[in-house]
């Protein structure tokens, strides 16, 4: 089953919160969009207008959790029935809008400890849910009726001939075949489903040998319980189908339990409020709205920190933006009235005005994400190993077994039946169906607990055939922080003193720049006075003693500083030359950063940068991390042509990124990795999420991923010595069905045990 | 062994019928939620006792 | 729903009918030792019928073991079940009147079995020795206690039907079926019949019958006291709550099978026999799983075994649950089983379960509950709660030592066989050998019923002390 994601609503842009935390604006009261399809709006028995509404809950880490945010939403009036569900961390309220408002129910899940949003994409959890509930249904269907199926055929196994009188014989099989029908009816629906799909596109994946063996057995058990004297002896076949297919249902729904947990993981990381947005009329009233009515020529006002909601124009105010999305660059770009701004860029000067220009589909944002679409679309086809095994295989198994009746037909007729049924049963494609999941699964496991989120299990695979690695820088490479690097100080000067006063007057501005000084520089010491922020240039006040100061750029200091990277200088205006200091910033790298390159280098994977940020900035970090390949200037097309050459060279490239600019990349790539704290664009269309956005999982993973495959190739290799050994005696007629059936059995069990090796 | 003409049927009836009840338990979402409803039994303390007429007398209350 | 609600107005839960059953329980425990003991006396001195026909021994035997089966542990399972559907289902009894009737109606078929057995009127088989019109009254109370516990089930405020009810809803149902099907007989006169099967046909039934009831009114039906009160009286959730379901459901579906164990090297076939000994040693593992569950339950809070004599009750009652659930099938197995079938082993069996298992399970239980029932949350004496408990185990590790010792010494003593064929002893040599072993077994017995008389002077003592209040029911969190 292909693992769907539903798509990012194009009008709602990212606010520069992380994933996962409420937006910064409040709730417009109660609106009905706004929930969404959280929300049911009905009236109940008695003419009450009632809603009933799924919240997901976060915070939540114990299954004790329940009953608390249970009292605490069941204490407030209006509120009619809460049902939590620990394991989904959903709660599921019946609620009067009239005596209550959502943000009251929210507000009191926080009192309690937790958070509660509308719960987002919740038909399609639902569905999810379902699915889930019926794949364990049919498990333990089929589990059920093999249990009781061999109670019935024990005797048969256990008594000497003759000892059971003939009609009891015959009852037990009845007993055995009406059980059997439940299991071949509802629970291996699946496998002939799966089958059926794969035929019609005229292609054998391994739902087809699966589904043969199963009908295979049971017309074979079918006739033995109509005709005992018959062609296929007296010999039991339904205990080997029931038991195949609880093995293969097992192993499947093991499988989608994990995708499960990981799609859960994922869910509770992209369940967010809706964005919404402070819209001014034509009176200046303001009225907080969502984001997804916003209409062109609307006027906004965006606060610090707050993403534009649209392309438009600044009409009052001028500010410093944060363009990561377009260019990847962290540092911010200055915009003055009258400039256009872009939807989806974050605002991290003062508060603006803007005039929308361009809301939901033609914005930038929007086309970002058709091309994330593009790419996806067009993304190299993997086909699993036992797939493309499956077909070869099957023919020569149903040769095998017409030669082998044919042969038997003429040498001993009674017997060519059932050598025929034990040579079909017994080159089990349980090994064959299970290795390939099996292995897979068992490094899900141990991804899982290392923080990496496995979204498509095939792509482990693919990770171990990669040969390239292009790696963002910002907020990948790098942290998104800058680190002091160097500090220049006159030799004259009481740098002690400087330092502190330095520290004084950053820690009075937003800018970037300054909070990065703060952070670095020792305990502030200074009291300042007619403080005055020059957008764009620094700041500017007047000491204890009334000497003007200035921090800020260089130029407007008035100091002389290189280019190269970024410089904040700081001077007493008018002052002596040794009442200066320059400060120098470096983009600050991630810890583990060297160490993953390294290990990167040492698998013999080749290395490349491939960032939006300025080829100054690119090279500098490229230099530091010892990178060859490095380049800059890249827009999110420019990526994309970046890996499709070499995509075209023959490499196999893995991607690893955080930005929405990084979104289309990501899809295209072999294998993607995004790193959790990144924008949930490029967690959507990744293979992998690490979660503590730690670099050195990704060289860990593909060394698993390689152990993997090691592990899938020798449980295949045990499924062919298997059947070499088997089909021979089979053919001979020395195997009996019964042998066969334990010989699925025994060589399922060896596949599992072997990938359970990879979990440790 | 006549009796497992009634027994085996009998048998097999029950497990169609026992079948038919895990399936909907599973989808009335009887097992949705498991960790959280061993739990629920100590949630429900507040009905344990009602109001005591008279506080009894007990010296070995430990 | 808000403090303002009157507490007259307040749902109460429906608790008459459990107090009732609670302390019938406790009257019938002493009454069913107490004969248990007379015919443990009379086993070690014949003389003690005195003559007198309903105080033989093959009357009395089936009276005990229907008074502590069906009186003693009938009674503690009507009470717990409906303890535990209530509080669990956040709603009081279905048709609660209903409820009253299946007291008065057990209690019927309890002094009619009190007087039928003695007087010598049986159908003659094990636990099911009750004759045409009484088990018709069973039929009847049974199909009202169904009636009220699914109904309670149907009507709850609680969407999760919780583990313990599984149990109890299961051992309802089986039991019905079981009683239906092995009772079937003709009427030949008013306290006379005549089963519908026939010679090992009829055993066959009656062993499927019989190891059934074990396994669903001794096992499953005591395994939904345990899920439910071992967790309140430690105030822990069960160690694995996903454990307890696969463990109910693996039970169910392996039980079924397990009864031939009984007829090893009878009349009935050696395939069937042989089928009954594999699934006997299958059902080790779900057994061992529910008590490990069960026990694990107070990880992390061990200490409190020690100062709380009511989890030692119920922790000691699941690990003889455990060495019961192993020895039974070690001896099912047919090597085994030729050694010990017809001994007194199979007595020690029995009773390592009855009092060990259910015995211990019931008494915590009742503990629990009964003080709640007049207004409390502890018994009037815990002392005496500890001091039972004490004398209880020894009286049990008395009564399996010796029987054990007795069985395998029998066993041994019958197949013992000379050079040229012949027995080496006769079998009045291996009753004189067994004789002291019943002395021992005796004294465990007495034990045993000296702390049932421990507890029903507590229980008098409580229910005096307190008042029968009526437990309001929660306000509701949800449907």
């Amino acid at each position: 089953m292909s693992f769907q994601r539903a798509n990012v609503n194009p009008s709602m842009p990212f606010s520069a919160a992380a994933p996962g935390q409420v937006g910064n604006a409040e709730l417009p009261e109660d609106d009905k969009a706004a929930l969404g399809d959280s929300t049911r709006w009905f009236t109940d028995d008695a003419g009450v207008h009632v809603a009933d509404s799924v919240f997901a809950l976060q915070g939540m880490y114990c299954a004790a959790c329940s009953g608390v945010i249970e009292a605490a939403l069941q204490a407030l009036p209006g509120v009619l029935q809460v049902e939590v569900n620990a394991a989904s961390r959903r709660a599921k309220v019946r609620w009067n809008p009239v005596r209550v408002k959502l943000a009251q129910m929210f507000k009191a899940v926080e009192a309690a400890g937790y958070r509660a949003v509308p719960a987002q994409h919740e038909a399609l959890r639902v569905a999810r849910q379902r699915e889930s509930r019926q794949a364990l249904w049919r498990l333990f269907v089929a589990g059920f009726c093999m249990m009781q199926v061999m109670m019935l055929v024990a005797p048969a196994y256990v008594a000497a001939p003759g000892e059971i009188a003939t009609d009891l014989e015959a009852l037990l099989r009845w007993a055995a075949w009406v059980l059997s029908l439940p299991v071949l009816l509802f629970s291996a629906g699946p496998f002939f489903t799966g089958a059926w799909h794969a035929l019609r596109q005229h292609r054998i994946g391994m739902d087809v040998p699966v589904a043969l063996g199963i009908v295979i057995t049971f017309v074979a058990g079918t006739a033995v319980t109509f005709d005992p004297t018959g062609p296929f002896g007296r010999e039991v076949y339904l205990d080997s189908m029931t038991m195949f297919v609880t093995f293969l249902l097992a192993g499947r729904w093991l499988e989608s339990r994990a995708r499960a947990r990981s799609t859960e993981a994922l869910d509770d990381l992209l369940q967010r409020m809706p964005d919404s947005v402070e819209r001014i009329d034509d009176a200046g009233r303001s009225e907080t709205v969502l984001a997804s009515r916003l209409r062109v020529g609307d006027r906004v006002r965006v606060a610090l920190g707050q993403a534009f909601p649209g392309d438009g124009e600044l009409i009052d105010g001028s500010t410093q933006i944060d363009e990561a999305l377009l260019s990847g660059e962290s540092r911010p770009v200055e915009r003055r009235v009258g400039e256009s701004v872009v939807g989806g860029t974050v605002n991290v000067g003062v508060p603006v005005l803007v005039r929308l220009s361009c809301v939901g589909e033609g914005t930038r944002y929007r086309q970002i994400v058709d091309l994330v679409q593009r790419a996806l679309a067009e993304r190299p086809q993997m086909l699993r190993t036992a797939d493309r095994w499956a077909g070869p295989f099957l023919w020569g198994v149903l040769v095998m077994a017409a030669l082998a009746a044919a042969a038997w037909s003429v040498i001993d007729p009674s017997r060519a039946l059932w050598v025929a049924v034990s040579v079909l049963i017994v080159t089990c494609p349980c090994a064959l169906s299970l290795a390939a999941p099996a292995a897979l699964l068992s490094a899900a496991g141990a991804l899982a607990r290392c923080g990496v989120l496995v979204q498509r299990l095939d792509a482990l695979e693919t990770l171990a055939r990669t040969d390239t690695a292009c790696l963002d820088k910002t907020g990948t490479l790098t942290q998104d922080r800058l680190v002091l690097a160097h500090i220049g100080i006159h030799e004259g000067a009481d740098r002690g003193a400087m330092l502190a006063r330095a520290a004084s007057l950053a820690a009075l501005s937003h800018h970037p720049l300054s909070r990065a000084l703060t952070q670095a520089l020792p305990a502030p010491q200074g009291e300042w006075s007619a403080v005055r922020e020059v957008a764009g240039q620094g700041i500017q006040a007047r000491d204890a003693q009334g000497r003007l100061w200035q921090l800020g750029s260089p130029a407007w200091v008035g100091v002389q500083a290189s280019a190269a990277r970024p410089v904040v200088a700081f001077a007493q205006v008018s002052g002596r030359p040794e009442d200066t200091a320059i400060f120098e910033f470096d983009e600050a790298l991630r810890a583990d950063a060297g160490q993953a390159l390294q290990q990167l280098h040492a698998q013999g994977v080749a290395v490349r940068l491939l960032s939006g940020d300025s080829q100054a900035s690119v090279d500098a970090v490229a230099r530091r991390l010892n990178i060859s390949q490095a380049q800059g200037a890249a827009t999110p097309e420019g990526k994309l042509g970046a890996l499709s050459a070499l995509q075209a060279e023959g490499h196999c490239v893995l991607m690893v990124g955080d930005g929405v600019n990084d979104g289309p990349v990501l899809a295209r790539a072999d294998v993607s990795f995004a790193l959790a704290h990144g924008s949930a664009l490029a967690q959507q269309r990744s293979d992998f999420i690490v979660l503590g956005s730690r670099l050195a999982e990704v060289p860990a993973a593909r060394a698993l991923a390689k152990r993997t495959v090691s592990v899938m190739r020798q449980n295949l290799l045990w499924a062919l010595l298997y059947n070499a050994a088997c089909v021979p005696l089979a053919l001979a007629g020395l195997l009996p069905p019964w042998a066969a059936g334990a010989g699925m059995a025994v060589s399922s069990l060896a596949v599992v045990l072997n990938a359970l090796r990879l979990s440790r | 062994m006549e009796s497992l003409y009634l027994l085996l049927p009998l048998s097999v009836l029950l497990v169609l019928a026992l079948i038919g009840v895990f399936g909907w338990a599973v989808n009335a979402g009887q097992f949705d939620d498991l960790d959280r409803e061993g739990w629920r039994v100590l949630e429900e303390n507040r009905s344990e006792t009602a109001g005591t007429a008279r506080t009894p007398f007990d010296p070995d209350q430990a | 729903m808000t403090q303002s609600i009157p507490a007259l107005a307040a749902p109460v839960y429906s608790d008459r009918v459990v107090r009732n059953f609670a302390l019938a329980s406790v009257l019938w425990g002493v009454v069913g030792m107490l004969v248990g003991v007379l015919i443990a006396a009379q086993l070690t001195w014949p003389e003690l019928n005195f003559g007198i026909s309903w105080l033989s021994y093959g009357r009395l035997r089936p009276l005990h073991t229907n008074a502590v089966i069906f009186a003693f542990g009938g009674c503690a399972l009507f009470a717990s079940s409906y303890y535990v559907v209530q509080r669990t289902c956040q709603v009081s009894l279905f048709a609660e009147k209903l409820a009253m009737f299946t007291f008065w109606g057990w209690q019927a078929v309890i002094v009619a079995a009190a007087i039928s057995l003695p007087m010598g009127y049986t159908q003659g088989k094990e636990y099911a020795e009750l004759e045409w019109p009484i088990d018709i009254l069973i039929t009847v109370v049974w199909v009202a206690y169904a009636i009220v516990f699914f109904g309670t089930i149907g009507t709850r405020k609680v969407r999760h039907i919780y583990v313990a009810n599984w149990f109890f809803g299961a051992y309802i149902l089986a039991i019905a079926l079981l009683h239906i099907v092995n009772s079937a007989a003709i009427p030949a006169g008013a306290m006379k019949s005549y089963s519908a099967y026939a010679g090992v046909q009829d055993a066959m039934v009656q062993w499927w019958y019989g190891h059934n009831a074990v396994g669903f009114l001794l096992t499953a039906g005591f395994l939904g006291m345990m899920y439910y009160f071992i967790p309140k009286q430690a105030e822990r959730p069960v160690y694995s709550y996903r454990l307890s379901i696969v463990h109910f459901w693996a039970l169910i579906f392996t039980y079924m099978w397990a009864g031939p164990h009984h007829l090893h090297y009878t009349a009935l076939p050696d395939w069937a026999q042989s089928v009954g000994m594999v699934f006997s040693l299958v059902l080790l593992a779900p057994s061992w799983g529910g008590m490990i569950n069960g026990v694990m339950t107070l990880s992390g809070a061990w200490h409190k075994l020690r100062d709380d004599p009511i989890l030692k009750f119920l922790i000691v009652a699941l690990s003889f649950y455990g060495m019961a659930t192993f020895e039974g099938p070690m001896m099912s197995v047919k090597t085994v089983n030729a050694l010990s079938h017809y001994t007194d082993w199979t007595v020690g069996h029995v009773h390592a379960g009855a009092l060990g298992w259910v015995g211990l399970i019931t008494m915590g239980s009742l503990y629990y509950m009964v003080p709640r029932m007049f207004g409390q949350t502890k018994m009037y004496s815990v002392r005496a709660i500890e001091l039972h408990f004490w004398v209880s185990t020894i009286g049990i590790v008395l009564y399996i030592a010796a029987m054990w010792i007795a069985g395998v010494m029998q066993g041994l003593m019958w197949r013992a066989v000379n050079p040229d064929g012949t027995l080496v002893y006769s079998f009045v040599e291996s009753v004189k050998a067994t004789f002291p072993f019943y002395v021992v077994r005796l004294v465990g017995g007495l034990l045993y019923l000296g702390g049932m008389l421990i507890m029903s002077w507590n229980v008098v003592k409580t229910a005096l002390n307190g008042r029968t209040v009526s437990a309001p029911i929660p306000a509701v969190a949800m449907a």
